[in-house]
């Protein structure tokens, strides 16, 4: 993390994406822990417009950032971090009814990208409930994906976590 | 973080007229400081700064090129930024075979119950195996203490009693000496909680100001700016560190503001880490987003300050008459609210951050003067305050009861003021030099 974020103070503003190791019930191979397989597949859809592939690396669903969500919102220890996930795909669903007259996976790419791109318009001051949900979305994703093994390696080159030969400390004299 | 307070704290009545002065001044703490860190390990880098004095230290940490840059901004502006002060062992502590040096992988975050390697001091390894390693030390784990006893004709305390959080069963331990350092909320309710026909308002609470003049930190307001030169360079290996830096108080030291009294500092980082920050504030999404975020990684550069919330005799806790926890023992009730002085501070703190980037050359990306609710700075101080006068105060200057001769409080009750420093080094050198008093007092026989 940037280092601002590494103190402990001001990382309670991110604890709603804290880590736990709960042990995690049995589960058919592959399915997902808290979200129905529609519900999965919609929240793969909207992860990997978030941020996709592009020339430089793989994107969200490389990375599997839906199942990393999953696993989350499993393993939340409050009602409420469960509901506004189920709550939040349904409303994109009822936004893509009400312009496109179809759920959303069924639009098309553009109406879909028109879609998100009214939605990040209001992603400062976010009101409605998909607005809500747009920013709950693009941050989960963004710490999920840039957590990553590809967000971390492929995508950010990130070059901590090894062995300093010397640390050498800064002489300010 | 690991910083000394100075007379600016410890004499600030006779700067600005406001609470009360403490019993000591810097010179008696700060060979107690010294004895910390010598022993605890800190890094930091000697800045001859009167409000905040330097240490014995270990190798700082670096800063990074953006750090640096607002480093030297800041010379010309009387400000002072300067590497984390941090707990931290960065050279190694030959006497400590718990503790290895930082190696600077960056991992502080990583571990439950933070640095693996336990180069960030922590209490199991920094002190506590240690001392086990005397011989002198027993340690009751799962023990909850919920009362001091006391000793109805000496007045004096002899132990406590506890519960056993795994059986529920209650004991008493007796003692010669009875030391709370249960932290500053805990403390005052023990005290509170330990009634007695001798002590009706609590044990050591004649002056009634148990639970009283609680202080802490506010915080919340905040900058984050972007070093343009640095958008599109490639990566540079900068969170092999265990804090960026630390910007000390500047406000009411050599000059004087007229809408508050005291002052803050604030603390910083920059450069590349493994999230990059510029993940939560790139705009959008999708490719260009993506892109963003990649260009802008290791260019921001953020502040967040850290306020001295002032001493008030109404700023309070006490037993709450109908709340228990889940041991049956009442739990504590917040009379607690920032006043006017904090929240101008905290505007201030907007401002000063704005115009030091603005300054250094930094493109401001957000600025926030929002104010986090009280009790977010986890920096709870003052509940048992030290003096010489029994009737305004409720520890002397070893922190040790007025009433109860033998009753010690040496977590940061006996803070008088919050000074906007972090706490706990100042907590540590005052719980030393109380030991030492009170190993002299045991030695004459006095407690």
């Amino acid at each position: 993390m940037d280092p601002i974020l590494n103190r402990r103070d001001l990382f309670k503003a991110f604890t709603a994406v804290a880590f736990t190791t709960l042990q995690l019930p049995a589960a058919e191979p592959g399915a997902p822990l808290f979200f129905t397989r529609d519900e999965f597949a919609l929240l793969d859809a909207l992860t990997d417009l978030m941020i996709p592939t592009d020339d430089h690396s793989p994107g969200a669903h490389d990375a599997g950032v839906a199942a990393f969500i999953d696993r989350r919102v499993a393993e939340a220890f409050l009602a409420q971090d469960k509901d506004s996930w189920r709550k939040g795909l349904s409303a994109m669903n009822e936004l893509s009814q009400s312009s496109c007259q179809c759920p959303f996976l069924k639009a098309s790419q553009q109406q879909q990208q028109e879609m998100l791109k009214k939605l990040a318009a209001k992603e400062k001051d976010p009101k409605t409930e998909p607005e809500k949900f747009f920013t709950q979305l693009k941050e989960t994703t963004a710490f999920a994906y840039y957590s990553s093994s590809i967000g971390i390696h492929q995508e950010i080159n990130y070059k901590g976590n090894v062995l300093l030969e010397q640390f050498v400390g800064y002489d300010a004299t | 973080m690991a910083l000394r307070l100075s007379d600016y704290d410890f004499k600030a009545k006779d700067h600005d007229g406001y609470g009360e002065n403490w019993p000591i001044s810097y010179a008696d703490l700060s060979p107690y400081y010294d004895k910390v860190d010598l022993y605890l390990g800190i890094s930091g880098h000697p800045e001859g700064l009167p409000q905040m004095p330097d240490g014995k230290y270990q190798r700082p940490i670096k800063l990074t090129s953006s750090e640096l840059h607002l480093r030297e901004t800041l010379k010309g502006m009387d400000r002072m930024l300067t590497p984390y002060r941090a707990g931290v062992t960065t050279d190694g502590l030959k006497h400590n075979k718990y503790r290895s040096r930082c190696y600077g992988r960056g991992a502080c975050d990583r571990h439950v119950g933070g640095c693996d390697i336990h180069a960030a001091f922590d209490s199991p390894t920094g002190l506590i195996r240690p001392a086990m390693d005397t011989g002198n030390l027993t340690l009751r784990p799962n023990s909850t203490v919920y009362e001091v006893t006391v000793d109805k004709d000496t007045g004096k305390a002899t132990g406590v009693s506890f519960l056993d959080s795994e059986t529920r069963k209650s004991y008493q331990a007796k003692a010669k000496t009875v030391l709370l350092a249960a932290s500053t909320l805990e403390s005052a309710r023990l005290m509170l909680l330990s009634k007695s026909t001798l002590y009706p308002n609590g044990i050591g609470n004649s002056s009634g100001h148990v639970g009283h003049n609680f202080c802490e930190h506010v915080m919340g307001p905040s900058v984050a700016g972007l070093m343009k030169e640095l958008v599109g360079k490639p990566r540079t290996l900068d969170d092999g560190r265990p804090g960026g830096f630390y910007i000390p108080r500047f406000r009411n030291v050599n000059t004087k503001q007229s809408d508050f009294l005291r002052g803050y500092g604030f603390e910083g980082g920059a450069g590349c880490g493994m999230i990059p920050g510029s993940a939560f504030t790139s705009p959008g999404f999708g490719e260009e987003y993506k892109r963003h975020v990649r260009d802008y990684a290791g260019a921001t550069i953020e502040i967040g300050g850290f306020g001295e919330v002032l001493p008030r005799y109404e700023n309070a806790v006490d037993i709450d008459p109908e709340v228990k926890d889940t041991w049956g023992v009442p739990v504590l009730r917040f009379s607690y609210k920032f006043g006017e002085n904090e929240m101008k501070m905290a505007q201030d703190m907007a401002v000063t951050g704005r115009e030091m980037f603005e300054a250094a050359g930094f493109e401001v990306l957000s600025s926030s003067d929002k104010v986090l609710p009280e009790g977010w700075s986890i920096h709870e101080l003052g509940t048992s305050r030290m003096g010489d006068d029994p009737k305004t105060s409720v520890l002397n200057q070893y922190e040790q009861s007025h009433d109860v001769k033998n009753l010690f409080v040496v977590d940061g009750s006996a803070f008088v003021n919050a000074s906007c420093q972090n706490p706990t080094w100042t907590i540590m050198a005052l719980c030393w030099r109380s030991c030492d008093y009170l190993a002299d007092q045991l030695k004459k026989g006095e407690i």
